[in-house]
């Protein structure tokens, strides 16, 4: 009777999507990103482009995967701002590696595990963009925490909506 | 070799792209003349083409989005929701025609002001050249506070152009591509805009905290700085004319980075957050508009018809005084006139009451042309 190990079980559930979702998706949520705290004002409590890369991430067994999606990503979002082009790019490269390396590991299809995820790497994601900001470049940025747990949950009701949605175009075997 | 590449390739591969980011972020900033790190004002050539690209990719989808939204509003608003807009547009033209009246009188004002600084030789910049754009896009964070807009280089747009409301300023142009550009908002971090305190005349630099709310830094502490306080454009930024409305002072904090010093918090006249169009002022050059023109000219027809009037009015006077007998002696020269005699009159005999009043006292005798005048009574006038 062979031992069903967490790594011969993730291998049996890696996720596999058409490649129009791996391409659309992801744009989406750049542009709604955008355009979305145009409509909602100050209230756009949420970072969809990690929410995206956090999911993608899990459900690969390779973090390169999750580790590249999350440096474009985040390269991109920078671009949109005057801030120098990387610094959100390091976060979610990390953020991706992380999700990646963690998917391996545990069951990601629990929804709790999912929630707990998503909320403890969307603060992980605000700590390395204060770190790289503050320290490593020695910029001066005001920082409100609050704002960044508010994102945290934001993301973490995002995840519990968009993660079942988007397993729906998950290719069966 | 190659195992040791297939086996570390995940951490191979995040190391990798984690030194080409940091080297890349390195590039992108400086040091400061103070000592402290600073970003590049301008971008490289490098990280242009990737805001470039992220523009080309993001730009059209938002643009689809904010016509498709604004559609929906403009059926909505425009066939739809359309209560009381009869009520609101009788009050509005009220509005509108007592406003006219007002504006023509504050537009001789301004002529009046502007020609007295052509005389103290101050660029007069009363009026501008805007254009129109609409809101598209944001950053998609709070960390950042910029938006794009629908106009670029094609429309004439430039760098460090104004971007203001109606209701006051909201930031600066900080990046122009080909259709559309950045605008950096006034409550972001790193913008800067000379401010005056309208009242106490106190001079700073308005830029964001980490709320994102703009406020005046560095001001040494002050007690006549009052809640409730208009704020306006200094001028000296070379971005932002003088004497354009920014808020109103909201309160004051006391800097906790330097003794003395306070930070007043300004609430932004415009709605920072919620901005559908925006005006870019595009030159600076003082200019009337059609209409404005069209005001002034209705004005100056007014007041040459009030200048006519009063003509008119003084010539009808003179005409008068000539015909009224006894005012202009044609024997005497002109400054003998009675008008301009300013001898004073010679005293008036006053008469002495009879004690048993006959036929012969004044006012009592019978009206008799004949009869010569009785002394001492009133000078009769002259006729011609």
């Amino acid at each position: 009777m062979p031992v069903l190990t967490a790594t011969s079980r993730r291998e049996l559930e890696v996720h596999r999507f058409p490649a129009l979702v791996y391409a659309l998706v992801p744009l989406a949520a750049l542009v709604l990103q955008a355009w979305l705290p145009r409509v909602m004002g100050r209230y756009a409590w949420f970072d969809l482009p990690l929410v995206v890369v956090i999911y993608f991430a899990m459900g690969r067994p390779s973090p390169i995967q999750g580790t590249v999606m999350g440096c474009i990503l985040g390269i991109f979002e920078d671009a949109l701002t005057q801030h120098p082009i990387g610094i959100n790019g390091v976060a979610k490269t990390l953020i991706g590696f992380l999700a990646s390396s963690v998917g391996i590991r545990v069951d990601v299809e629990n929804h709790t595990v999912r929630v707990l995820l998503t909320l403890a790497l969307s603060l992980a994601s605000s700590g390395i963009y204060f770190f790289v900001f503050r320290i490593l470049l020695g910029l001066s940025l005001a920082w409100n925490w609050l704002d960044a747990l508010l994102v945290a949950i934001g993301n973490t009701v995002l995840a519990l909506i968009l993660f079942p949605f988007l397993d729906r175009f998950r290719i069966r075997d | 070799m190659e195992s040791f590449f297939v086996r570390y390739r995940n951490p191979l591969v995040l190391l990798a792209l984690l030194a080409a980011q940091i080297i890349g972020l390195a590039t992108q900033v400086h040091r400061a003349d103070s000592g402290r790190m600073s970003l590049d004002p301008r971008d490289s050539g490098g990280v242009r083409l990737i805001r470039l690209w992220a523009d080309a990719l993001v730009s059209p989808p938002e643009r689809i989005l904010h016509s498709g939204g604004s559609s929906f509003s403009s059926l909505w608003s425009n066939y739809i929701d359309l209560r009381h807009v009869r009520q609101q547009n009788q009050q509005l033209q009220q509005t509108i025609d007592r406003l006219r009246f007002e504006q023509a009188a504050l537009l001789e004002d301004a002529r009046q002001g502007e020609r007295l600084q052509r005389l103290l030789n101050f660029q007069p910049q009363y009026l501008y050249k805007t254009l129109a754009a609409q809101v598209i896009g944001s950053s998609g964070t709070t960390q950042s506070r910029v938006f794009y807009i629908d106009k670029g280089t094609a429309d004439g747009l430039q760098h460090d152009m104004a971007v203001i409301t109606p209701d006051g300023i909201v930031g600066k142009v900080r990046d122009v591509f080909s259709h559309t550009s950045q605008v950096l908002v006034i409550n972001d971090q790193s913008s800067g805009a000379g401010v005056i305190l309208e009242t106490t005349r106190i001079r700073g630099i308005l830029r964001g905290n980490a709320s994102g709310q703009p406020q005046i830094v560095g001001i040494i502490a002050d007690n006549r700085i009052k809640s409730g306080e208009r704020v306006l454009t200094a001028g000296g930024d070379q971005i932002f004319p003088r004497g354009l409305p920014v808020g109103v002072v909201e309160a004051v904090a006391r800097d906790p980075e330097r003794d003395g010093f306070v930070n007043v918090i300004v609430k932004p006249y415009a709605a920072l957050d919620r901005l559908d169009e925006v005006l870019v002022i595009t030159s600076m050059e003082p200019r009337f508009p059609a209409d404005q023109q069209q005001d002034m000219a209705e004005s100056e027809a007014i007041k040459g018809a009030e200048v006519q009037q009063q003509e008119a009015q003084k010539k009808a006077s003179a005409v008068m005084a000539e015909r009224l007998p006894g005012l202009i002696d044609p024997n005497l020269p002109a400054d003998q006139q009675p008008l301009n005699d300013s001898t004073p009159p010679p005293p008036v005999a006053h008469t002495v009451q009879p004690l048993h009043p006959d036929r012969f006292t004044p006012g009592n005798a019978p009206t008799d042309n004949t009869q010569p005048p009785a002394q001492g009574s009133p000078i009769q006038p002259r006729t011609p």
